[in-house]
């Protein structure tokens, strides 16, 4: 199981990574913004799984997945993303470029578990 | 334009809950607030500043303060590695927590007020012998948290008040 994290801050990334381990998953890839996600996507291989941040320099979380979903060869890869947009309408915008589900910052390791296994369960 | 209104109660509820929140879950570490100080009555002396701006009904910023040392344990705490490791991770560690404290802040104004704020992406200083000055009429707040023996602050600095 390959995971993809895009997220401009190390910290966040981190983070995730080491959720990601305790839940037993080793291989991950890091980029730092949208466009980086892309060139991993390229050159890297196909993921199963892609967590994403909202805020991010040079491309979007929500541009990166609207890019994503445009693409015929990986278009159906679940996507999860992760950010402080809390409001109902930018639930509702992540939904519509393709965002499978959404973790809201703070989050706790069991909610990240829980949105991980129902991303995977898809 | 007629001065500031006094910051509510309601805020500094939600922003110390959003600190607790924030560093049970993200630093996986309890802080104790102390009694909050309005005004220009202290300034703490800290070498690490986090910096978030919001603007909306209620605009102003969310300012955290620590000491180096409290710095390197939060960010050590939150990637999992000793405090000795510490070594550049720790501009992006500051600057994701006082994002985080910003944003849960603004959710839970959001759910208390019906108030929508944007926020600016997170600034970071870091250093000593600096003091930051408003020259525009505004209102603050400064709350003080422990974490273990470690003294943390968090203030709230509010530019303009809804209804203005």
């Amino acid at each position: 199981m390959r995971f993809l994290i895009v997220d401009d801050s190390s910290t966040m990334r981190r983070i995730i990574i080491n959720t990601l381990n305790k839940l037993g998953h080793q291989d991950v890839a890091e980029a730092g913004n949208g466009r980086e996600g892309l060139d991993r996507l390229s050159s890297g291989g196909p993921v199963d799984v892609i967590i994403t941040d909202w805020n991010m320099p040079e491309m979007s979380g929500i541009d990166f997945i609207r890019t994503v979903r445009s693409m015929p060869d990986i278009k159906d890869t679940p996507v999860l993303m992760v950010t402080t947009n809390a409001a109902k309408d930018d639930i509702v915008e992540a939904l519509k470029a393709g965002v499978n589900s959404y973790v809201v910052k703070p989050f706790t390791p069991d909610t990240m578990k829980e949105k991980i296994e129902a991303v995977l369960a898809r | 334009m007629p001065p500031i209104a006094a910051i509510e109660n309601l805020f500094i509820e939600e922003l110390t809950a959003a600190t607790r929140d924030v560093f049970k879950t993200m630093v996986f570490q309890e802080v104790e607030a102390s009694s909050p100080i309005t005004g220009d009555a202290l300034r703490p002396g800290a070498n690490v500043v986090g910096t978030v701006a919001f603007a909306g009904k209620t605009s102003g910023l969310v300012v955290f303060y620590s000491t180096m040392e409290a710095a390197q344990m939060i960010t050590a705490s939150m990637l999992g590695i000793e405090p000795a490791s510490v070594n550049g991770e720790l501009h992006d560690a500051i600057g994701e927590l006082t994002n985080m404290i910003a944003g849960s802040f603004r959710t839970r104004m959001a759910h208390a007020k019906g108030e929508t704020w944007a926020i600016s992406v997170p600034t970071v200083t870091v250093g000593s012998d600096f003091y930051t000055k408003y020259v525009s009429d505004v209102q603050r707040v400064l709350c003080p948290f422990r974490m273990n023996t470690a003294e943390l602050f968090v203030e709230l600095i509010v530019t303009r008040s809804a209804g203005q």
